[in-house]
């Protein structure tokens, strides 16, 4: 007798969604599995892998992660160049740099920025403002109507400012990320909100990245939970892929900033991990995890 | 479904204020709204009670009993105070609440025997909230096994599952419409009682109600006896007394797998098809429930 594979299939899948333009375009989203399942259903689209980089001359990075990029933390464009010459698939911006309690940084000043990275990289960019609500939507804005078209990922917006972001999104053919605080009821509420304004393939959930010992379990389960209520239930307000902005997360511990080791180490369990839990692009600090994931993500481990 | 008037609280201010100062107005104004509205009980919420226990619930049944004629739930933690209360009570009261907590086995049972109360017995034990149905049921199969043991009989026990709100744990929604269902196959006599607007809070003010009422129509389809609850709320007053058949029916329907037609269907119809979705754990909770 044939022994038939019990599989589970579902009728669901993520969005797919369509980051940067041109030669620049790249996908994620598509499937009608959960996390990794590949044996079950249809995946048209792999995680992706981000590096992350600043405006702020990599402030209070750990050495070891700054390494890397040592010659080039001063000049964001080369520093750009440098993530994509070490592999990764997309560039992850932090705005650390308009911070008002930091450089502060203008928002014309961010524009002009990313519009320079944005044409010196062959790869889709990400951008996070510096996380306060009202310079963010300003610094966003701006970016967004300088870069208008190129299909940036843009965020954070959160519950207090969603609205303008949203608004600069949809105006100049951008996407956005829409964060909330580790709470799946809130992050449905943020995604119920934005639909109103924009296309479900235009939104990419950030639920938070916790780093592994100060909470990555709430980021496992909310990422998993997310995945579960989007496949397996068909919820339409949270078919959207996630993302795990977890770089700077984990090199802020005490752990990682022991030693080089130990910091590559955390920040690698802390992806593989959130990778299990269904994040479909990963942002990491520190490119031997960039070729790390890349390749588990490829099942050649 | 008997309804036990919630709004005379110690968590409202006014009523807070108003007990503090034992001015008797407001408390009155509050319990012959109640009255009027439809109540069949009034409960009165001391809280702990923690300063002039005695005096202050001594006061407050007193001032409620020379406005209203209706039986009482007495609702407080300390057991003076609710010894203090119910000496008063002028009709039998409703001892609410005790519990399989130890102290509550040994502070506040007894005292529904002594002044032969009816008692609200909850499914809470020494370790908190039972997460399931089946840890529910081997929590409150002990406490009563306890009860009786003292004299107290199952008719005269009323029993809380404990509602959490859905906006914290949407699962335990579902849990407590099946430990109802279930309930008097487990415990032949007894009766059951649920805090309704506890379901809804956390969520935004405006949007509890429909929450409460939704909520009350699927447990009285699974054989709820009595719920706490706003009887100040008009609708939530109307649907327990019959009204809008229609909301109703779709609610049974929704609970029962069966398929309903939306075409034609009213925005607040609509509403209540949401909601008790929600509730019955088919859509995740957001506060934006209703609007997508």
């Amino acid at each position: 007798m044939d022994y038939k594979v019990p599989l589970e299939t579902y009728n669901n899948r993520v969005r797919e969604i369509v980051l940067g333009k041109g030669n620049r375009e790249l996908k994620i989203g598509g499937q009608n599995i959960l996390p990794l399942h590949y044996f079950e259903g249809h995946a048209p689209n792999k995680p992706v892998v981000a590096l992350q980089m600043d405006d702020n001359h990599a402030n209070g990075w750990a050495e070891w992660v700054v390494e890397p990029y040592k010659d080039v933390v001063a000049d964001p464009v080369k520093w750009a160049r440098r993530c994509v010459d070490l592999g990764a698939d997309l560039v992850c911006l932090h705005l650390d740099g308009t911070d008002p309690k930091g450089l502060n940084r203008s928002a014309e000043e961010a524009g002009s920025l990313i519009k320079q990275v944005c044409s010196a990289v062959d790869r889709p960019l990400i951008v996070y403002g510096c996380g306060d609500e009202k310079k963010d939507v300003e610094v966003l804005t701006r970016v967004a109507e300088e870069c208008r078209g190129e299909r940036i990922l843009l965020g954070p917006a959160v519950k207090e400012n969603y609205e303008a972001i949203a608004r600069a999104v949809a105006e100049n053919d951008h996407l956005i990320i829409a964060q909330t605080p580790l709470d799946i009821n809130l992050e449905k509420e943020l995604n119920v909100k934005l639909l109103k304004q924009l296309s479900p393939d235009r939104i990419v959930i950030d639920p938070l990245s916790s780093a592994l010992g100060y909470g990555m379990e709430y980021s496992f389960t909310i990422m998993e939970r997310t995945r579960q209520v989007a496949i397996v239930y068909g919820d339409t307000a949270m078919q959207m892929p996630i993302i795990a902005d977890l770089g700077a997360e984990c090199w802020k511990t005490n752990q990682a900033r022991a030693n080089k080791t130990q910091g590559i180490m955390w920040e690698c369990i802390t992806a593989i991990s959130l990778l299990l839990a269904g994040a479909d692009i990963i942002v990491l600090r520190h490119p031997d995890n960039c070729t790390f994931i890349k390749e588990v993500i490829e099942r050649k481990l | 479904m008997i309804l036990i008037g919630e709004n005379i609280h110690i968590i409202s201010r006014a009523v807070s204020e108003a007990i503090k100062e034992r001015n008797p107005e407001y408390i009155q104004k509050l319990a012959l709204a109640e009255a009027r509205a439809g109540a069949d009980y009034l409960d009165l919420n001391l809280g702990p009670a923690r300063k002039d226990p005695e005096e202050v619930c001594s006061w407050l049944v007193n001032t409620v009993q020379d406005v209203v004629d209706l039986p009482i739930s007495l609702d407080t933690m300390n057991p003076l105070a609710m010894e203090a209360g119910l000496r008063l009570c002028k009709r039998r009261p409703l001892l609410n609440s005790a519990s399989g907590k130890t102290e509550s086995k040994q502070n506040m049972m007894p005292l529904a025997v002594k002044y032969n109360t009816e008692i609200i017995i909850s499914v809470l034990t020494d370790q908190g909230c039972p997460p399931d149905v089946d840890s529910r049921v081997e929590s409150i199969m002990d406490t009563v096994a306890y009860a009786n043991g003292i004299g107290i009989a199952n008719e005269d026990i009323w029993i809380d599952p404990i509602i959490l709100p859905v906006s914290a744990d949407q699962k335990q929604v579902k849990e407590a419409l099946e430990f109802i269902k279930i309930l008097p196959d487990l415990l032949p006599g007894v009766k059951s009682v649920i805090g309704l607007s506890n379901v809804s809070n956390g969520t935004p003010a405006n949007l509890r109600g429909i929450l409460n009422r939704t909520y009350m129509l699927m447990m009285e389809k699974n054989g709820l006896y009595a719920a706490i609850a706003d009887v100040l709320d008009a609708e939530l007053m109307e649907l327990n007394s019959g009204g809008m058949p229609g909301i109703r029916e779709m609610i049974y329907m929704i609970m029962d797998g069966s398929p309903v037609d939306l075409t034609g269907l009213s925005e607040k119809e609509m509403d209540y098809v949401k909601t008790a979705r929600v509730l019955m754990g088919e859509m995740l909770y957001s506060h934006a429930w209703l609007e997508s």
